[in-house]
C-alpha cells in the first residue's frame, strides 16, 4: 500500500474524496445492499428495547417450541423468545464490533504514525512489538488475552482490540514513511508547527483511506472474533445475548430445535457480508490495494 | 540475497526467543490454581502441597523460567500438570498430525472450490457467472467457521448420518475413516479461506491476462483453454503464495474454534483446554508452537516470494 | 419419566432398601462371612443389633445375593461412549481426580474389597479376612494364582508395594485415604495385616474399595518400573478383568479380555472401545446410528432421555443418583451475614443476614427448576442425604423444612430484612462451573422472579471456581457433591465446622468458619459415624440433616438421578448395576 497517488496539498482535505466515494457507491449495487442490511441492522440494534417482542433474558416453561406467530423464531431451551435475543444480541454485536475497532484504531495509529514519524529508537521498540505480535494469529492473541484477563464484554473488546492493533500500526507507520517526505510536511515545519499538530493534523488526514479500510474490515472480524469467543466460553457472560452465545447455548439442542442453531449464525452472517460488501466498495472507491486479512 | 536469509533467519530466531519469554510470563497472570483443579475432590492440604512443589510451583517465576528455557532448548515442553504428568511435546506431538491433517485437507477443499472458481469468473469477468461465483466468494468469506461446522453436524451428521459428527481416526487405520472424520471440520475451514483464494485468483488473472507475452499467446493462434491453464493460471498463482501465510493463521484459528466443535483434539483443543485446566506448560507449549509454524510459514512465504519474483530485491 | 413417578420410584426403592451404610461397622461383613464360621463374638452382636434390616434384605428379591453370574453371552466388542469428556486423562489410581476416570480402573485393576450393586464390601483380592476384637487388625488372606496383565504373579509384596506408594503424597493424591493406616505388615505371601490408629468402620468400603478408593487399588511395579508413570498413566498394567492393549488422549481407550483373569466366568466381552463425547449432539446421534452401543463418563444429559425412552433400540434405566447440589451462601458477605449460627433458630431469625439467607432457601421452587433446568430428571433436595442412601433418605424433610418452598414467606423475610421487593439489595453473583450454567441461569432466574434480586451467573472453570470457593471469596456458588454412598459423604464432608470443603482456604482470622459451623450438628454428625445401631444411626443423620437444613447450611436444591443408556443388544444384569460405576466385567452382548 506504498503506492498510493501521492498528493501534493499544503493544507490536507481532511475527508477523503466524498464525491468519488458517493459516486462509486451509486454504481456498485452490492455496495448499496450492504448499507442497506448495516443502516437495517444498526436501527435494529437502536430500536431493540421498542421492538423486542419480548423480554430477551425471560424465562418460561415453553421451551424449545418450533417458530410460530407468537415467537417468530421460535423459544430456547430455557424458553426465552429467540427473536427478542437475537434483537438484542444485535445492539451487543455492533457495539462489540465498533468499540473494538475504535480502540484499535487509537491505539495502533497512534503507535504506528509515532513510529513512523520519529523513527529511530522509538521506531525500533514498537516495531519489535509489532513483530512480536506478528508471530501469533491474531485470533490466538485474542484467546490468551482473555485467558488472562478472564471474560466479560469489556475484557472481550479489550483482547480483541489489541489482537488488531498491529495491524493498524503497520498500515499507519507505512503511511506515515511515505508522507513524510511529502512537501507540506517540510512546509509545516518550516512554520514551526508542533510535532503533535504535524502527525495528527497534517500527515494523518492523508493516511486516512487504507486506515478506513482496514477499519472497515475489522469490524467484521471483531464481531467474528467476539461470536468465536463467546461460542468457545470464553467470551461474554451468560446473561448478556449474543450471537456467538446463542449459538454456543444452543448447540446442545440443535437437532431438537435447529432454529436455535440457523437464526443466530444467519446474523452474524449477513452483517458480516454487509461489511465485507461495503468495504470492498470503499477499497475500490479509495484506491487502497487488497492486503487480505 | 544470502544475508537476507541469514537476516531474516536470526530475526525470526530472536522473535521465538521473545515469544518462549512473553509466553512463559504472561500465563502466570492466569488466575486458577491448576494444583486445585487437579485433584479436584481427592485433594488433602498434604497432597497439595506436595503437588505444587513437585511441580516446582513454589520456586520463583525466574528460576521457573530459567528450568522450562533450558529445558525448551532441548526440545523438553515440560510436563503436563494436569492428570497423569505426560510430556508436553508427546501431547502436542500426538495433536500435530490431526492439525495438520485437518489443515491439509482444509487447504486442499479450499484449492478445490478456488482455483476453478477463480479462473471461471476472470475469464468470464462481468458476467452473471462472475457475479454469482463473487457472491458465493462472499458468502464464504462471511460464514463463521463454527456455524458452518454446525450447519454441517445438523445435516450431514445428525439427519443423513453420513458422516461421523466427531472425533479424529489416525491415517493409519485406513483412507476412509480419516477422511470421513476430517470431511465436515474440512469443509467448515476450509470455505472461508477459498473465498480468499478465488478472490485472489480473480484478480490477479486479471491482471496476467493484460501482461504482454498474453497477447502474444493469444496472437500466436492458441486455444483460450491453452491460454488460459498454460500461460495465464500459473503466473496468476504467484500473488496467491503471498496468501500462504495467512492461510496459515486463518488455518490454525478455524482448527482452534472447529476442532472444538467436532472433538478433535489437536493443537486447537489442547490449547482450548489448557485454558480450561490452567495446565501452564500444555498452554505454553501449545502456543510456542502454533506460533513457531507461524513464524516459520511468514518465513519461508518471504524467502519463496523472493525467489519467484524477480522484482523484489533485498539489501 | 415425571418427577413424580421418579419419587415414587425413589420412595419404592427406599421401602425395598437396606442398610448399606458404610461406615455402620457391619458394613464391613460380607454375606459370606454373616454365614461363615470366622465371624467374630463382635460382629455378631452387631449382627444381632442390626438384624431388622439385614433381614429385610436378605428376604427380598432382587436384593438377595447374585449367585449366578454364569448368564450372559461370552465375546463380542462393545462400543461405549464416556459422556461429557474430551480425554481420558488418566488411569493411574494415584492421580485420578473423577468419577469418570475410575468407572473406567475399575474394569482394568482389582482392589483387596469391592462393593457390589447393593453397596456391600465383597472380597476381590482378599478372599477372607478378619478384624481383631478391638477393631484396630485386619488381616487378608489374599486369592493365590492371580496374575498382572503383563504375566508378574501376585502377592502380598504387590499390597505392600501399592500401600508405600500411595502414602506417599508426592506420588499418590490419595494419601489421605489410608492415612489411618500405622501400619502394613506381610505375614507370609498370600496374608497382610493392617494395624489402624483408630477404628474406622469405613475402613474396607472406602480405603480399600478397588474404584472409588484408589488408594489400594493394586498397581504393578513391573509394570510402572518398565512403562515409567506417564505412559503407566495410559496404558496401567493391573490384575483387573480387562487389560489396556490402546489409549491415545482424546481418542479413547482400547480394552482386551484379560483370559487369566481369576474369575473364570468373567469378563464376557472379548474387546471394548471407549471413547471421550464431549456434546450433547453427537452422543444422541451416536447412540441412534449404533455406534455407540453404551454410555458411561458423566451424567446422560437430561434433555435427551425422552428422545432415547421413544427409541426401540435403547435402554435408558434411570435411578435415584447418590449425590446433592445446592446453593452455597456466603455468610461473611455483608447482606447475607451471619457469623455464629450457635443460637436458637428463633434467635437467628431475628438477624438481617439469616433472613436473607432463609429467603433465598424459600425462594427455591425446586419444582420449576427441575422442570426446566434439568428436563424433568431430579428429585428436589432439602439436605445432603440423597435418596440413593435409602434407608437413611428422610422424605419428611420436604416438608417439615424451613427451607421448604415458601414464595410469600421469602418475599416476607426479605421485606424484614429491610429489602421490600428486592429493593435496595446488592446485586449478587452465582458461580457456577461451564457445565452448570443452565442450571445457575434458571436458579437465577427464579430468585428474580420471587425475590425481586438480581443475580448474574458467572461461570469459572472448576480450576478458578473451587479456589475462589475455598477461599470463601463467592457470593453464591452452585455446586454439591456425587457419589455419595454414606451419610458420611454428605455430612462429615460438607456440614462439620472441619469438613474438607468447608472454606479451607479461607483467611482464618477474619472468618471463623467457612459456610456453615453448627456445634449441635458436629456433635451428632460425629455420634452418627461411630453409632452401631443403624436405627439409632438413622436417627441421628436426621437431627444433623435437619438442622444444616433449618438453619441454611446452604440453600439445597436437588439429588441428581444415575440414568444408564444402552443399546438393547447389551445385557446389563442387576448386579452390574452400581450406581456410579460401569461392571463391564459383568455385561455383555445379547
Amino acid at each position: 500500500m506504498t503506492d498510493l497517488p501521492a498528493k501534493d496539498l499544503s493544507e490536507p482535505d481532511i475527508r477523503p474524496a466524498p464525491s468519488r466515494l458517493r459516486a462509486s457507491f451509486a454504481r456498485d449495487r452490492k455496495a448499496q445492499v450492504g448499507l442497506v442490511i448495516l443502516l437495517a441492522f444498526l436501527l435494529v440494534a437502536l430500536l431493540a428495547p421498542l421492538i423486542a417482542p419480548f423480554d430477551p433474558n425471560a424465562m418460561t416453561l415453553d421451551m424449545m417450541s418450533s417458530p410460530s406467530l407468537t415467537h417468530p423464531l421460535g423459544t430456547d431451551d430455557l424458553g426465552r423468545d429467540l427473536l427478542s435475543r437475537i434483537i438484542w444480541g444485535t445492539q451487543i454485536s455492533l457495539f462489540v464490533g465498533v468499540s473494538t475497532v475504535a480502540l484499535a484504531l487509537i491505539l495502533g495509529v497512534t503507535l504506528g504514525v509515532v513510529a513512523g514519524y520519529y523513527g529511530g529508537w522509538a521506531d525500533m521498540i514498537i516495531m519489535r512489538y509489532i513483530d512480536l505480535q506478528w508471530a501469533f494469529p491474531n485470533f490466538i492473541i485474542a484467546i490468551y488475552l482473555v485467558a488472562v484477563f478472564g471474560t466479560g464484554l469489556l475484557n472481550v473488546i479489550v483482547a480483541i482490540a489489541l489482537a488488531f492493533l498491529d495491524d493498524f500500526a503497520r498500515v499507519a507507520r507505512s503511511m506515515v514513511l511515505t508522507l513524510k517526505e511529502e512537501q507540506f510536511v517540510d512546509a509545516a515545519r518550516v512554520q514551526g508547527f508542533s510535532d503533535l499538530r504535524i502527525m495528527f493534523r497534517h500527515i494523518l488526514p492523508n493516511a486516512l483511506a487504507p486506515i478506513i479500510v482496514q477499519a472497515t474490515v475489522s469490524v467484521s472480524y471483531a464481531i467474528l472474533g467476539e461470536a468465536s469467543l463467546s461460542f468457545l466460553g470464553l467470551g461474554v457472560r451468560p446473561d448478556t445475548p449474543t450471537w456467538g452465545l446463542i449459538l454456543a447455548d444452543g448447540r446442545s439442542f440443535i437437532s431438537q430445535a435447529w432454529w436455535l442453531g440457523v437464526f443466530p449464525g444467519l446474523a452474524i452472517m449477513l452483517v458480516v457480508l454487509a461489511i465485507n460488501f461495503v468495504g470492498d466498495a470503499l477499497r475500490d472507491a479509495l484506491d487502497v490495494r487488497e492486503t487480505g486479512p | 540475497m544470502g544475508s537476507y536469509i541469514l537476516r531474516r533467519l536470526v530475526g525470526s530466531a530472536l522473535v521465538m526467543l521473545a515469544v518462549a519469554a512473553l509466553v512463559f510470563f504472561m500465563i502466570r497472570l492466569v488466575p486458577g490454581d491448576p494444583v486445585a483443579a487437579m485433584l479436584a475432590d481427592a485433594g488433602s492440604e498434604e497432597a497439595r502441597e506436595a503437588l505444587t512443589r513437585k511441580l516446582g510451583l513454589d520456586q520463583p517465576l525466574v528460576v521457573q523460567f530459567w528450568k522450562w528455557f533450558t529445558g525448551l532448548l532441548q526440545g523438553d515442553l515440560g510436563v503436563s500438570i494436569f492428570g497423569n504428568n505426560q510430556p508436553v511435546s508427546t501431547i502436542l506431538l500426538e495433536a500435530l498430525p490431526r492439525t495438520m491433517s485437518l489443515a491439509f485437507l482444509s487447504f486442499v477443499i479450499a484449492l478445490v472450490i478456488a482455483i476453478p472458481a477463480g479462473i471461471l469468473s476472470a475469464t468470464r469477468r462481468n458476467t452473471a457467472t462472475d457475479a454469482t461465483v463473487s457472491l458465493f466468494a462472499f458468502l464464504g468469506l462471511s460464514m463463521p467457521d463454527f456455524w458452518l461446522a454446525i450447519l454441517l453436524i445438523i445435516v450431514f451428521a445428525a439427519n443423513l448420518q453420513w458422516l461421523p459428527a466427531i472425533g479424529y481416526v489416525p491415517l493409519s487405520e485406513g483412507l476412509w475413516p480419516w477422511l470421513s472424520h476430517l470431511i465436515l471440520p474440512s469443509i467448515a475451514i476450509g470455505t472461508g479461506f477459498s473465498a480468499i483464494i478465488a478472490r485472489m485468483i480473480r484478480s490477479s488473472m486479471l491482471e496476467v491476462l493484460r501482461a504482454d507475452y498474453m497477447r502474444t499467446a493469444a496472437s500466436k493462434g492458441l486455444p483460450m483453454r491453452v491460454q488460459m491453464l498454460r500461460h495465464a493460471f500459473p503466473n496468476a498463482l504467484i500473488p496467491v503464495v503471498t496468501v500462504i501465510g495467512i492461510a496459515f493463521a486463518l488455518l490454525i484459528s478455524g482448527a482452534v474454534v472447529v476442532e472444538n466443535v467436532f472433538a478433535i483434539k489437536g493443537l486447537g483443543r489442547v490449547l482450548i483446554q489448557g485454558i480450561q485446566n490452567r495446565d501452564y506448560p500444555v498452554v505454553q507449549g501449545a502456543v510456542l508452537v502454533v506460533s513457531a509454524f507461524f513464524v516459520l510459514s511468514n518465513l519461508v512465504v518471504d524467502l519463496l516470494y523472493a525467489v519467484i519474483d524477480p522484482r523484489i530485491r533485498y539489501s | 419419566m415425571t418427577d413424580k413417578d421418579l419419587i415414587k420410584r425413589a420412595e419404592a426403592e427406599l421401602r425395598e432398601a437396606h442398610d448399606y451404610d458404610p461406615r455402620d461397622p457391619l458394613f464391613g461383613l460380607t454375606r459370606d462371612e454373616l454365614r461363615g464360621d470366622r465371624l467374630s463374638r463382635r460382629a455378631t452382636l452387631r449382627l444381632l443389633a442390626a438384624g431388622g434390616a439385614l433381614g429385610l434384605a436378605q428376604v427380598l428379591p432382587g436384593l438377595r445375593p447374585q449367585s449366578a453370574m454364569a448368564q450372559g453371552k461370552m465375546g463380542g466388542e462393545l462400543k461405549c461412549a464416556w459422556a461429557g469428556v474430551g480425554e481420558i486423562v488418566t488411569l493411574d489410581p494415584a492421580q485420578i481426580g473423577q468419577v469418570l476416570q475410575f468407572q473406567i480402573t475399575s474394569n482394568i485393576y482389582s482392589g483387596l474389597m469391592h462393593i457390589d450393586n447393593n453397596l456391600v464390601a465383597q472380597g476381590d483380592l482378599a478372599e477372607s479376612w478378619e478384624i481383631s476384637e478391638d477393631g484396630l487388625e485386619y488381616t487378608f488372606k489374599l486369592r493365590e494364582g492371580v496374575t498382572f496383565h503383563n504375566g508378574d504373579p501376585f502377592d502380598a509384596e504387590d499390597v505392600l508395594f501399592t500401600f508405600n506408594r500411595s502414602r506417599d503424597p508426592e506420588q499418590s493424591v490419595h494419601s489421605r485415604v489410608i492415612a489411618n493406616v500405622a501400619e502394613l505388615e506381610k505375614l507370609n505371601d498370600y496374608e497382610v495385616r493392617f494395624t489402624l490408629k483408630q477404628p474406622q468402620a469405613s475402613f474396607l468400603t472406602k480405603s480399600l474399595e478397588r474404584a472409588s478408593g484408589r488408594a489400594m487399588t493394586i498397581v504393578s511395579r513391573g509394570g510402572l518400573e518398565s512403562l515409567g508413570t506417564a505412559q503407566y498413566g495410559l496404558t496401567p498394567i493391573g490384575t483387573g478383568p480387562y487389560k489396556v492393549v490402546e489409549h491415545q488422549l482424546g481418542q479413547g481407550v482400547v480394552l482386551e479380555k484379560f483370559a487369566e483373569y481369576y474369575d473364570p466366568d468373567r469378563p464376557k466381552l472379548d474387546r471394548i472401545t471407549i471413547t471421550p463425547v464431549d456434546g450433547v449432539e453427537p452422543l444422541a446421534a451416536a447412540l441412534e446410528a449404533g455406534d455407540i452401543h453404551y454410555v458411561g463418563g458423566n451424567p446422560f444429559p437430561t434433555q435427551l432421555i425422552e428422545r432415547m425412552q421413544a427409541n426401540p433400540d435403547l435402554v435408558v434405566d434411570i435411578k435415584p443418583g447418590p449425590g446433592f447440589q445446592s446453593i452455597w451462601i456466603n455468610p461473611w458477605h455483608e447482606a447475607m451475614r451471619v457469623t455464629d449460627f450457635d443460637k436458637p433458630l428463633e434467635e437467628l431469625k431475628k438477624e438481617k443476614g439469616f433472613m436473607v439467607r432463609l429467603a433465598i432457601a424459600k425462594a427455591l421452587d425446586r419444582e420449576l427448576f427441575i422442570k426446566q433446568g434439568l428436563f424433568g430428571y431430579g428429585v428436589a433436595a432439602h439436605g445432603t442425604i440423597n435418596p440413593a442412601m435409602g434407608f437413611f433418605f428422610d422424605e419428611t424433610l420436604a416438608d417439615s423444612s424451613e427451607q421448604a418452598f415458601d414464595p410469600e414467606g421469602a418475599k416476607a423475610l426479605m421485606a424484614e430484612a429491610g429489602y421490600p421487593g428486592g429493593a435496595g439489595f446488592p446485586e449478587l453473583t452465582l458461580q457456577t462451573t461451564p457445565n452448570t450454567k443452565r442450571a445457575g441461569q434458571v436458579v437465577a432466574n427464579i430468585l428474580r422472579q420471587v425475590l425481586g434480586i438480581t443475580v448474574t451467573v458467572d461461570p469459572k472453570d472448576f480450576s478458578i471456581g473451587i479456589e475462589e470457593f475455598n477461599k470463601m471469596e463467592i457470593d453464591l456458588r452452585l455446586g454439591g457433591s456425587g457419589g455419595d454412598y454414606d451419610p458420611d459423604d454428605g455430612l462429615v464432608d460438607w456440614m462439620q465446622t472441619t469438613s474438607k470443603f468447608n472454606g479451607p482456604d479461607r483467611d482464618k482470622a477474619a472468618k471463623s468458619f467457612g459456610f456453615f459451623s453448627e456445634a449441635e450438628a458436629d456433635r451428632l454428625i460425629d455420634a452418627q459415624s461411630v453409632a452401631v445401631d443403624p436405627n439409632a444411626r438413622r436417627e441421628l443423620v436426621r437431627q444433623a440433616n435437619a438442622i444444616s437444613s433449618d438453619k441454611v447450611a446452604c440453600a439445597f436444591l436437588y439429588h441428581p438421578v444415575d440414568v444408564l443408556v444402552h443399546n438393547a443388544s447389551v445385557e446389563v444384569p442387576e448386579e452390574a448395576r452400581i450406581p456410579g460405576l460401569h461392571e463391564l466385567d459383568r455385561i455383555s452382548l445379547k
